[in-house]
């Protein structure tokens, strides 16, 4: 229950930081889902999604574009779109219900945001999931900041050692901001990982050094 | 995963990209060298690095390291869930499946995540921990498949030391268990030697209010202001009686 669940951050920097999913499940609805898994990616990218990506076969840059992640989806596909704004969110939410496409459509980021937009387009909470967090050896962990970027990548791909070359590249204008975060975007396979947040964050690092 | 030393220039490119940190390379040192033991074989050094003379090499995976790969590499496909990655639908899809019902919380302990990465016999004092309440694992999640009785959360002989990115103890309880189950999973974390991300799923109320929250904070835990919500656009809607 897990891959855009536990995004660490503050609420400030977490508002500009949303992903839509969706997905057929096996054996109730998809068979013929690919298609429709397409046309939401399309109307994604239509409506503002910064970045789209394919659960089951990866992100821009492991398929070799965009247009690739758009043509090879298929049946089974687990398909997102990352949004740096709820304005971009909520059209696209519109498209897809008034497209009635069928297929389970999961909305991470703030729930106080997501659920503004929501009542504002009279769609409703079916199942919600929540983060309680870290528990164990916890002073293992990175500091906060660099968690931050981190944990965009549910799977972990995007490394404490990458984040780290990154912020050393930035600091010494070896790269831009955006330059940098679009670097810390490539090993997220799922294209879940938010650069716009990502160079922000960036930002306030390198600011703060300085 | 595996580095040729002699194809290896010492170029480090690779190093970053490691998880776990399992990839070395020495000051002064003519190759990179990969921790065997530590490397949990997702392979992101592979398709991320770069390597300018293709050095970096997937050995034959075979019993029990082949677990590694499974819940490491995102692109593996488990054959029990039928989706990439470790989990399953879970809450995704409950507007179609109705896998959580009301009276009923999900529950997902994430072994390793973030960062530091998990071995088995961790996953296992935690599975044993919380299969004292009686849950049922799900049988989908490819964790519970490694599981030799799933009743005691015991698992396979010989993969205890496999060590993987994150590894997710999946299933359901009552929303009356929750305290309980709290009180077990607060003992337990201090036994362990990594850390886990914990999260709860559940179905809304008709009135949108969600039902663990007061059982939560009543706990004197911490949630988190973002997370998932299940707009209920899947259809066929699933009916509950």
């Amino acid at each position: 229950m897990t891959h855009t669940l536990h995004r660490m951050g503050s609420v400030e920097n977490l508002s500009e930081d949303y992903v839509v999913l969706m997905m057929p499940s096996k054996d109730i609805n998809h068979v013929g889902s690919g298609p429709k898994l397409r046309r939401f990616l399309q109307m994604a990218l239509d409506n503002g999604a910064i970045k789209i990506g394919d659960g089951r076969l990866g992100n821009q840059y492991h398929q070799g574009g965009v247009s690739k992640v758009l043509e090879n989806v298929e049946d089974r596909a687990v398909v997102h779109a990352v949004f740096r704004d709820t304005e971009s969110l909520a059209r696209t939410l519109l498209a897809i219900k008034e497209a009635d496409f069928g297929l389970s459509v999961v909305v991470s980021g703030l729930f106080g945001e997501v659920e503004k937009c929501c009542k504002r387009l009279g769609l409703e909470k079916h199942t919600v999931n929540i983060s309680m967090g870290r528990w164990g050896r916890t002073e293992n962990l990175p500091p906060q900041e660099i968690l931050e970027i981190n944990t965009m990548c549910g799977h972990g791909m995007v490394t404490v050692g990458l984040i780290e070359e990154v912020i050393a590249d930035v600091r010494n204008k070896r790269c831009t901001l955006e330059e940098g975060a679009e670097r810390l975007f490539r090993p997220c396979l799922c294209g879940i990982f938010n650069p716009h947040r990502a160079a922000q964050l960036l930002e306030e690092m390198t600011a703060k050094e300085k | 995963m595996r580095i040729y030393p002699d194809l290896c220039i010492a170029c480090g490119q690779c190093v970053p990209y490691c998880p776990v940190k399992a990839i070395r390379l020495e000051a002064g040192a003519d190759f990179a060298e990969i921790d065997f033991d530590e490397c949990a074989e997702c392979s992101n050094c592979l398709r991320m690095a770069e390597c300018p003379t293709d050095a970096i090499c997937q050995q034959e995976l075979v019993w029990p390291r082949t677990v590694r790969s499974l819940l490491s590499d995102p692109l593996t496909v488990a054959k029990e869930s039928g989706i990439t990655g470790r989990g399953t639908e879970e809450m995704k899809t409950n507007d179609v499946t109705g896998r959580f019902k009301r009276g009923f919380a999900g529950i997902a302990i994430e072994l390793g995540r973030p960062v530091v990465g998990a071995r088995f016999y961790d996953v296992e004092k935690v599975a044993q921990a919380v299969a004292s309440l009686g849950v049922e694992f799900e049988p989908r999640n490819p964790t519970t498949s490694l599981m030799e009785d799933p009743s005691i959360g015991k698992f396979k002989e010989g993969i205890l030391n496999e060590k993987v990115v994150s590894a997710i103890l999946e299933f359901a309880v009552k929303l009356e268990q929750l305290p309980q189950l709290f009180e077990i999973i607060k003992r337990v974390a201090a036994e362990i030697d990594t850390v886990f991300s914990l999260d709860i799923a559940t179905r809304a109320n008709p009135d949108g209010s969600v039902p663990i929250e007061p059982v939560v904070k009543a706990a004197g835990l911490w949630i988190s202001p973002n997370g998932k919500t299940n707009i209920g656009l899947g259809r066929p809607l699933v009916k509950e009686h």
